[in-house]
This record gives C-alpha cells, structure tokens and sequence, in this order.
C-alpha cells in the first residue's frame, strides 16, 4: 500500500469517508423529509458523530456484534443495516428490518451483527455481555461493540456491566460516544467526573480517552482496542469525544448550545474535515468525492422512495410475534385446550422442590452445553441461597454456573443478551422483590426483544426467583408476590409451581422454550414440600392447567403455595359438606382458560386465591373473565382473595392475618356457596 | 411530480408551528437546499430549505399558526 504522511492509509481514510458520506446523506435526508412535512417520526440526531462507526465499520465485520441506541442511526449505517430495510422500519412498514413493530430506535438486525437497539440509556450495556459470553463460551472470534452516549455513564445499567465485564475478562467494548450533552444538559452540570474512561481503571480494566473525530487517530486507538479485546484481554472502555450538532430530538441545531461554541464546533466537524484532508492529500480528486457522495445520496434517496412505497404494517399484526406461538396470547374469546402431559417416567424418587430444582437443572446442563447458571451466591459450596444448584459449579465448572456480583441488571442483561445470541441462560436472582432493580431489563428488553424485532431476535432465557409472604419475619423486601407485575408486561412467561414434580417438569418446559420464562419458586414448599419426583427427564407443558382434587360445589382457583392452602381449605369445607374442586394453574402465562371454565362450568362458583395483594391482582383478571363468559351459568359471581392491601409486615400477627390462609378460603367460600 | 410541503413535526412535543414568513415569493422558481419559509415554533425559530427544485406554490399564509400535518405549499 502506498506510504503516506497521514498515519493511515489513504484506501482505508477514503473507506472511512465514504461510509461518513452515506451517514451524512441518511441524516441530510432525514432532516429535511422532517422539515418539508413529507414524512414524520421521531428523530434524534447524530450529527457531528458520524466518523466513530464510519471509523470502526473499517475495523470490524458484520460477524461482530453491535448494541446501539435510539441516537445510532449512524452505528446501524456503517454496519451494514439495509437502508431500505431501515427506513422502512423507521416509518412503520412490513418491509422494515424488524416488520415496522419496533421503528428506528429498536433496530434488531442479526444479519449485520446489529444486535439490540435501546430506547432506555445505558441498558444496553448489560445485554452486551450476555453476547460476549455467548462469543467467549463458543469459542468464536467476535468483539461486541456497545455504543451509548455520555449520559448514559450516570446510569447504574453501565456501571454494574462494566464490573461484571471486569470480572469476567469478557469480549465487549464499552464505546461511550461523548457528544457532550446527555439530552438537554451538559456535563458539567450532570458530573463532575473529569473524563469517563478513567472509570475502567477503577473497576479493573482498560480505558482509553481518543478523539473520535480524526479518522487517522481515532482508527489507529480502535485498531489497538479491537485487537485486545479480541486477543481475549478483556473488556476496554473507550470515550470517543466527539460533539453533537443537533437537539436532543427534532432536526437542526443544538439550541441549548452557546452560538459561538456552536460555531467553533460546526468548523471541527469531521465530515468536512475529512473530505477536506482527502483533497489536501492528493487521495481524491473533487470530481471523485462528488460521485461518491451523489452515489450516497442516490442510495439514500431510492431507499426512502421505495420505503415510501410501502406497506405500513396493520392492525393484523398486533398478536403476532409477542410469543414464538400466537396462540399462547391472551385474548376475550380464546381459551385453547392444549394437550396436559402424558405419564411421566415411572421411577421416581423422594425429593423437596429444591432438589427437584436442582434435578431438572442438572438434567438440563447434562444435555446441552448451552445451558448455564448465573447469579447470586449460585457456586459451591451453597449451590445459592437456597441451595437449589448445589454440587453444579464443582460438576461444570466456574462458566457453567457463574456466581456474580450483587447486580441484577448485570444478571439478567446477561443471561438476556446471551439468549439472544440462542444460549440457554437460567438466571436466578434470589426474592421476586429484587425485580425492582432489574424490572427495566425484564419488562422493556427480555419481555419486548421478539415483538420490537419482529422476530428477527428474541430471548429464549429463564429466570428463576423465589416468594416469601405468610412465613414471618422476613419483613416487607423480601416477602412480596409481584407475578402481577410481570404478567401486565407482554412478553414474559410465568409459572408458579406448588409442588416438587411440577416444579421438575415446569422448569424443563421453561429452559426449552422460545420465549423469555419466569419460575416463581415458592419458599415455604423448598424444603417443606417432598414428592415422589421422577428420575429422568420430563416436561409438565406450559399453559396447562389441573384438577387437582375434583368437587361440585365451588372451583378454588390457585397456583405455588397458595393452592396448598386451597387443599387444605376443601378438606375442611368437606366436613361441612361443601364439595370444592381445586384448580392447580401451574402456569400463569400462558393461563389455561380452558380447563378454569370447564371447571366453573360444572360447579357454578369460582375464587382464585392468591398470596399476592388482591387490588389490581391476577384473581381480579380470572374472575372478570368467568363472570364475563359464563354470566348465565353462575350461582354466585367469581370472586377473588388475595392479601390485604399493604406491604407485608414483620409482625408475625398481622402478616399470618394479612396473607390468605386456608381458614380465610373456607370462610369465603362458605359465603360463596351460601349466597 | 410535485412535492407536498407540509406543517413538518420537528420535535415529539411538537403540534403545531407558525408559518412566520415565506422568503421565496410564491410562483418562483427555488432550487433544492434554498430556504424557503421560516419557520417558529415554542422552542426555535429555524429556516426550512425546499426538499425539492421546482415552482413554489404558496397555500397558507404568512403569520398564522398551523397543525403539524397542514399542507401549506406546494413545489411544482
């Protein structure tokens, strides 16, 4: 190649230029179908930033994986992203690169290596890891690249990623685009940080500040970066200072900017200074730059026209792509039977739910060497703190069963970013209470991967989590019942098993499944429950309800350990003469309808019980249904019982009281039958 | 084929904007990238260049507070 005093060579800066001119076109175009009126979405400029991924496309192959954010049009561009396919997405066409159901700032495009696309700053960095450990596990050669802008290194997503990345040496890049503004403040006014990349140090790894707006510099810094991360040295933080030209959102110019700063700034902006530099170098002539940028301009241009053109994805396609399997969507009228399992294996043996847990993870981990445990205190010797994967770590090792920080974002963007790259994560983060500090990785990524991508990614990972409530003394943060919480969040399948033998075969079903699945485990059955489980392997299916002791009277409706409470509130009404059939729902997502109704039909008088608070609680949504479908059929209307509407106390006396016990279900019931 | 100017939607708060003045006389030719309204709004004023080269067609007055979405020119 021919030597040159650029410090980089001159095929590779025209490279990089030519990727800057199809950024700067999309972006030109963009803003000014905005301003004429001739299309509208929501737009948020990179201006100003396009030589970082115009730089790094000249690094890395669309074998690389990429997370990016809603300001990433200009990462999704030097990628690879079709640019038909991107502009049909944006505007909200069948064509888009993920079916017009996620638009232009949750871009999911495994073709590029165009991974994840956030709309939540920061939240991209965990997911990022999850990738990498798919890369590392496998053996393959892949760097994951995560962009996120300045504002995002304020949020706790990116600073629990970056020290799980630290601890586990993985291949990802934590590319922190400093533009100088996070929205609509500036740093010095959300920080007093001096830089960002000084951050790594702090957790263990490698920062590095480079100017992300010299093509020469700024690819000779990233070639190092890349080459280490790849060389299997572990993570790098990098802060590209660049700037952005544009607001928050909208087009035109960052009005919260002072004029002349503005100004000074819009004079270093890297796409002319390149151009400019390709001139001065005698690499292009202007005749050339001309042709490549109306080449640009030309691709740009034919791409909207056709994206134009297209279908705006309809109304039709609302229940698709929520779950692998449309029918396990919810919905007024649809109510499928699906087949219950079938004998299971013959030899069995006596286990609490625990080791049935445990029976069902070791079955799995045996079977496929994708399937893996992170979390929580999960090695050995506790095997977790309920020692539900005790004697694992020491029979796979430390990457199969991976104890973590104390970080459930860091867990579950993990285990989420490694199932989208199709590995079989189960993360356990201990008391369904903590979903409240990873609930954005569950409810907004796990949850939405498949329907923001129209399926072109999704997130086939478990999640295993424990109950406490109406135990005593484990007080108001570690006691609570939140599956309502996860079942208003389209997206996430939950079973909530109440025995051993369900919980063996619930757990396989959820470690197989496509969709993202939660596994409430119930902390009063661990290790008070035992059952004859079977040895080998099996599978209770998902959304299959049971009868589990057959009546006349009443149908009590419930799941975990609640519904040993039902149990033992029939036994009771039976002395009272009272037949209650008992509905063990095993699965809350998908609910089985279908044999609930069946059930009511028969006996014309249902409650759902649950331990979770009753207000705004799953028992509401079960009885209005009953009550909707079988109104003519019903001597009494379904009703519901749930805990009392406050948090759960540590006094033993109110919390026995405020939970639902079997004498609270008899009473009820009692009142039911009467009535 | 002519080009629709409408109301554009700069901003997601963004419901409506004033037309504050035409600076290309209606009938006159402009060329693609010519400014050619300005245009406010609750947070900027900005100049809004012709998406196309052409006659421009004036529909809407000068001063007066539109609907994002209005059609309020056309370039012929």
């Amino acid at each position: 190649m021919e030597q040159s005093n650029l410090a980089i060579e001159p095929e590779v800066l025209k490279a990089i230029y030519g990727q800057m001119a199809r950024i700067r076109a999309v972006d030109k175009a963009i803003q000014a179908g905005l301003s004429a009126g001739k299309f509208m979405f929501t737009y948020w400029p990179m201006t100003g930033q396009e030589c970082i991924p115009a730089t790094i496309s000249q690094l890395i192959s669309k074998d690389d994986y990429m997370i990016t954010t809603y300001r990433g049009i200009h990462d999704q561009v030097a990628k690879g992203v079709d640019l038909y396919g991107m502009f049909a997405e944006a505007l909200g066409r069948e064509d888009g690169v993920n079916k017009g159901k996620g638009g232009s700032p949750h871009i999911s495009d495994p073709s590029s290596g165009s991974m994840v696309t956030t709309a939540i700053v920061g939240a991209g960095a965990p997911i990022a890891n999850g990738l990498a450990i798919s890369a590392k596990e496998r053996g393959e050669n892949r760097v994951t690249i995560v962009n996120f802008g300045d504002g995002a290194t304020s949020i706790g997503a990116v600073h629990e990623a970056m020290n799980l990345a630290g601890a586990w040496k993985l291949p990802v890049i934590f590319l922190c685009q400093n533009n100088e503004w996070g929205e609509y403040t500036p740093i010095p006014v959300y920080t007093s940080s001096p830089n960002f990349y000084g951050r790594a140090e702090a957790l263990g790894f490698k920062g590095v500040q480079l100017d992300g707006n010299d093509p020469a510099s700024f690819y000779k810094g990233m070639k190092e970066v890349i080459e280490h991360v790849r060389g299997g040295n572990g993570p790098v933080f990098v802060e590209a200072k660049t700037f952005r030209m544009g607001p928050h959102a909208g087009v035109g110019d960052n009005y919260n900017v002072d004029k002349d700063y503005l100004k000074t700034k819009k004079e270093q902006a890297p796409v002319a200074k390149t151009r400019q530099l390709l001139i001065d170098a005698g690499i292009c002539s202007e005749d050339e730059l001309a042709s490549l940028e109306a080449a640009a301009a030309k691709e740009v241009d034919d791409a909207i026209a056709k994206a134009l053109e297209s279908t705006v994805t309809p109304a039709t396609e609302t229940l698709t792509d929520v779950f692998a399997n449309v029918d396990d969507v919810p919905r007024r009228g649809h109510y499928p039977s699906r087949p219950a399992e079938g004998d299971l294996p013959s030899e069995t043996k006596t286990m609490s739910m625990a080791e049935a847990v445990l029976d069902a993870q070791h079955i799995a981990m045996k079977k496929n060497p994708e399937v893996f445990i992170l979390g929580e205190d999960v090695g050995d010797p506790h095997g977790g703190v309920f020692g539900t994967n005790k004697g694992l770590q020491t029979e796979f090792g430390n990457t199969r069963v991976r104890p973590t920080p104390i970080a459930e974002q860091a867990i579950i963007g993990a285990a989420l970013g490694s199932s989208i790259a199709g590995m079989s994560p189960i993360a356990e983060i201990m008391f369904t209470d903590f979903f409240g500090v990873c609930i954005d990785q569950v409810y907004n990524h796990a949850a939405k991967q498949r329907y923001m991508s129209g399926s072109a990614t999704h997130a086939p990972m478990t999640i295993r989590v424990q109950a406490g409530g109406g135990m005593g003394g484990f007080g108001a943060q570690h006691s609570q019942s939140m599956e309502a919480w996860l079942l208003h969040s389209p997206g996430l399948k939950v079973v909530y098993p109440s025995n051993p033998v369900d919980a063996k075969g619930l757990l396989t079903s959820c470690i197989n499944d496509p969709d993202p699945c939660i596994m409430i485990e119930s902390m009063m059955l661990l290790y008070t429950l035992k059952g004859e489980v079977p040895v080998d392997e099996y599978s209770i299916p998902l959304g299959v309800a049971k009868v589990v002791r057959e009546g006349t009277d009443v149908t009590l409706i419930s799941y975990g350990w609640m519904l040993n409470q039902a149990l033992a509130a029939a036994e009771e009404l039976a002395k009272e003469g009272i037949s209650a059939e008992v509905v063990d729902l095993r699965s809350l997502m998908p609910i089985d309808y279908h044999r609930v109704l069946e059930s009511v039909k028969k006996t014309g008088r249902a409650i759902v019980v649950h331990a979770a608070v009753e207000f705004c609680g799953y028992g509401a949504e079960i009885a209005s249904t009953i009550n909707e479908e079988l109104w003519d059929k019903l001597k009494a209307p379904a009703t519901r019982i749930g805990a009392a509407y406050a948090p759960i106390a540590y006094s033993n006396a109110i919390e026995f009281s405020q939970v639902p016990g079997s004498a609270h279900i008899v009473a009820r019931a009692k009142d039911v039958v009467k009535s | 084929m002519s080009t629709m100017l409408t109301m554009p939607k700069l901003e997601m708060s963004m419901q409506e904007g004033t037309l504050a003045e035409w600076v290309v006389a209606d009938g006159a030719e402009v060329k693609e990238g010519d400014v050619i309204y300005l245009l406010e709004t609750d947070k900027t004023s900005r100049e809004i260049e012709a998406p196309a080269s052409g006659k421009l067609v004036q529909k809407a007055e000068a001063g007066e507070v539109y609907e994002c979405g209005t059609e309020i020119g056309e370039i012929v």
